[in-house]
């Protein structure tokens, strides 16, 4: 099969902020450089690191996010570097950088510039920030835009400090941005033959999945804040949120009519255990009609017989959390999802790895790695094609692994 | 708005048969691109997010949910019960119209409604079709169904969000279905597009949403299968950087209990902060002089910075690092963001006039394109608004004909 990007060439000079941008184009078949500085990306060094690998090629946030790309070293600092680099842009299809204005008109490298050299270049600029307005260029890291894009004010306990999203969803929000704007730009220079700048702000990246928070400000005037999960302020709602488990934690979300709702989950709880006292009225009538979180939320807020409802709430919230004590996370999964019982166990990296479904896709790939000595296994990709190969072809290079390659292909002497 | 229409996507037809979030954000990216976005629903069942707030107080109404209109600007809505056999056949004739298809339903959904790729396929076999279910179309749990909330569950976001003192609760929000699986969707059908730009074929696109979210989540996966690290929920804390948390500060715009994001990601951004904070003494220490000693000594670390920005306004905190090259910011709400000058400067929130939900703030792009740029002309389409330009401009019914199918209650 063919990829979709095998005429595509790819600079990817950015941070980390860009690394899954390009990591995305590769796997999509595009050859994309990776350029590094003398002393190569800093993420290289980051821990946690890979046993036995060297300093600056143990870094494996470095391996995971550089896969597919090949490896070249210019010192941009220097004449001859940045006439290197010259060269390769006119060359590219596409150039991926994270640099600040300032930084940008230090180096030359100005998008103007970049045009002069290939008016065909589909330049992406990916900076916290944007090009613009009064933060331009104030520093930043992926926590800094997960602040400043309202999502750590929504994360965390009621009463607690606001929470980081794992794994960088700041660098990888904006990477993804950055790689369909570049892939909606390389459509229109397919059909007309001219670049053009590609520009993503990792805080505006990520403002959209503030989810109703931003329209709830708009239309009510109020502003959303955590509450440690999805839980309606003032009361437990049965089936919805975390449970212990015989031998783990699930997280279920028997509510409302999405899938087979609360009465799924009484349905389940028969199937498992026999029925027992949520079976039988008075119990039965209420858990089979009237378990929807938001309803349940205006009755409590109306109703003279709030406390009664509370009474009920809490008497099945105890009887749900003995049933999901009793089972093993596996089990009310697998059970559950059968019948449409909104289920789903809260997986631990090393299950993620060994789940079921991923490995009966044979989404995860073993990679050789003659440099490093070793196989590693890479995540898949987030698409399946039916007519174009993806995947992780080949490990993160070296450093410098590929810069003569690359330069005496380039006509360029290294 | 310009008149000239220069977007990229220009008349490109996409079918829209997505619900929620994941799949109707994809779709929206597509229409303001320039694509023309058709959305099939129906008032028998609707996307889920038309009935959820946040609405106007007492507004019950299908068409004024915010969650909803803003992942569906810029599209038309045909109002087509696809469960009757004519309704079908209406909505295999935009199959036919179409160059792209999605869903993100599950599959029994799918097979109720008759759009499975077979038979979407056979009706033009040069569509590009998403079929975006939970976790694929393929394996032992092809049928299992879920929202991000699950899917935060099963990906492991969970479980690394928080802190070990605190149960795995989540992240807040259904998150995967905001950037990251919209997002993957859309590279997805511009790659499939120039592969049928320059072949002819369309093709089956298989996004399972389990694998697109851990794609985005992979850093732990990859440590524990390549070095055997356990990652844990560790407040904010990274293992490559510190100092790296939120910090109380005094006020900020006047209000008590605000938070301040300060992340040092290497030595030089350390000393600077150091500095700021008042005691190079900090930066001769034995246990801050390096990062491996900062890890060591976390506790004693944050407390420390945590004495300072308490000590300080939001604002007079920002300022002073910023100023010195630390990364920092402050942990903003919505409301303070639809504010915000920098997004104003930029002119991030687009505002468009809806006919019952009136002049609303939407999002705007998560990416610029300087010759060819995103617009968000109209705001989303009410329930079937655009059902009789649908069924006469693309289907080709006649006035008359649209009407006995209104009347029938095939058409809305």
């Amino acid at each position: 099969m063919d990829s979709v990007l095998d005429d595509i060439r790819v600079l990817d000079v950015s941070g980390v902020i860009g690394h899954y941008s390009g990591y995305l184009l590769a796997d999509l078949g595009a050859d994309v450089i990776k350029v590094e500085p003398p002393e190569g990306d800093p993420s290289r060094y980051w821990p946690p690191l890979l046993p036995g690998a060297p300093e600056g090629e143990a870094g494996l946030t470095f391996l995971l996010l550089n896969a597919n790309k090949r490896g070249i070293v210019l010192d941009l600092e220097r004449d001859h570097g940045r006439e290197a680099f010259r060269r390769l842009v006119a060359d590219a299809d596409v150039l991926v950088e994270s640099w600040s204005v300032a930084e940008s008109e230090r180096l030359g490298f100005t998008p103007e510039a970049l045009r002069a050299l290939n008016p065909g270049l589909i330049h992406a600029s990916v900076t916290p920030w944007g090009r613009s307005g009064p933060n331009a260029g104030a520093p930043a890291a992926d926590m800094v835009a997960v602040a400043q894009a309202g999502l750590m004010h929504l994360n965390g306990l009621a009463d607690g400090p606001p929470r980081n999203l794992p794994d960088h969803q700041g660098y990888h929000c904006a990477s993804i941005d950055a790689a369909a704007g570049i892939m909606a730009a390389l459509l229109h220079r397919d059909a007309t033959g001219d670049g053009q700048l590609v520009e993503v702000s990792m805080q505006e990246a990520m403002l959209i999945a503030q989810e109703t928070a931003m329209q709830q400000a708009d239309i009510l005037g109020t502003d959303r804040t955590r509450l440690g999960g999805l839980r309606p302020a003032g009361f437990k709602m049965p089936g919805l949120g975390i449970y212990d488990t015989a031998d783990g934690v699930i997280f279920a979300m028997c509510s409302g009519n999405a899938g087979a709702g609360f009465p799924g989950l009484v349905e389940l709880m028969a199937e498992l255990d026999g029925a027992g006292p949520i079976h039988e009225e008075p119990l039965r009538s209420f858990a089979l009609t009237s378990m929807n979180a938001g309803q349940l939320a205006i009755r409590i807020q109306d109703s003279a017989d709030a406390a009664g409802i509370l009474d009920t709430l809490a008497r099945i919230e105890e009887i749900v959390a003995a049933f999901f004590r009793g089972h093993p996370t596996q089990e009310l999964y697998e059970r559950g999802q059968q019948g449409r019982v909104l289920l789903g166990p809260v997986n631990t990296p090393a299950d993620v790895s060994a789940d079921v479904q991923l490995e009966a896709r044979e989404w995860f790939r073993e990679v050789p790695d003659p440099g490093r000595g070793r196989t590693l296994r890479y995540p898949g990709a987030p698409w399946k094609f039916e007519r174009n190969a993806t995947g992780v072809r080949r490990p993160a290079p070296r450093l410098g692994e590929h810069t003569r390659e690359v330069l005496e292909a380039a006509g360029i002497a290294s | 708005m310009s008149s000239e229409d220069r977007r990229p996507l220009r008349g490109l037809r996409v079918l829209d048969v997505t619900w929620f979030g994941a799949g109707p954000i994809a779709m929206r990216t597509l229409a303001n691109l320039g694509a023309d976005v058709v959305r099939i629903e129906t008032h028998r069942r609707p996307d889920g997010l038309r009935l959820v707030a946040p609405k106007p107080p007492g507004d019950a109404s299908l068409n004024v949910s915010g969650f909803y209109n803003n992942f569906n600007a810029e599209k038309r809505s045909v109002a087509i019960d696809l469960a009757r056999p004519e309704g079908h056949e209406l909505g295999l004739r935009l199959v036919r119209w179409a160059d792209v298809f999605m869903t993100n339903m599950t599959n029994r959904a799918v097979r109720q409604v008759g759009l499975t790729w077979d038979e979407v396929h056979e009706a033009n076999p040069g569509i590009i079709g998403v079929y975006e279910p939970m976790q694929g179309l393929t394996g032992p749990h092809t049928e299992f169904i879920g929202f991000g909330a699950v899917l935060s569950a099963i990906t492991g976001l969970n479980y690394l969000s928080g802190d070990a003192s605190e149960p795995p609760n989540g992240v807040g929000t259904n998150y995967p279905d905001y950037v990251i699986n919209p997002g993957h969707g859309v590279i997805a059908i511009l790659a499939a597009l120039r592969h049928q730009r320059r072949t002819g074929e369309g093709q089956l696109i298989d996004m399972s949403q389990l694998e697109s979210t851990v794609a985005a989540l992979s850093g732990p996966v990859f440590a524990w299968d390549n070095a055997e690290v356990e990652y844990q929920r560790n407040g904010n804390r990274v293992p490559y950087a510190a100092p790296h948390g939120a910090y109380p500060v005094a006020s900020y715009a006047g209000e008590a209990g605000r938070w301040i994001a300060i992340a040092c990601i290497d030595e030089t951004q350390w000393q600077a902060a150091a500095e700021v904070m008042g005691s190079q003494a900090w930066t001769a220490d034995p246990r801050f002089a390096t990062l491996e000693a900062r890890k060591a000594h976390e506790d004693e670390l944050d407390a420390l910075i945590e004495a300072w920005t308490s000590a300080r306004t939001g604002e007079d905190a920002t300022a002073l690092l910023r100023a010195a090259g630390v990364p920092v910011g402050m942990v903003l709400k919505a409301s303070e963001l639809l504010a915000d000058a920098h997004l104003r400067e930029r002119d991030y929130y687009a505002y468009l006039d809806h006919a019952e939900a009136g002049r609303r703030a939407y999002d705007g792009p998560g990416f610029r394109l300087s010759e060819t740029p995103h617009e968000v002309r109209r705001a989303a389409p009410l329930l079937g608004e655009h059902t009789f330009e649908v069924a006469t401009e693309i289907l080709g019914l006649d006035p008359d004909e649209v009407g006995r199918l209104v009347a029938e209650e095939v058409l809305y």
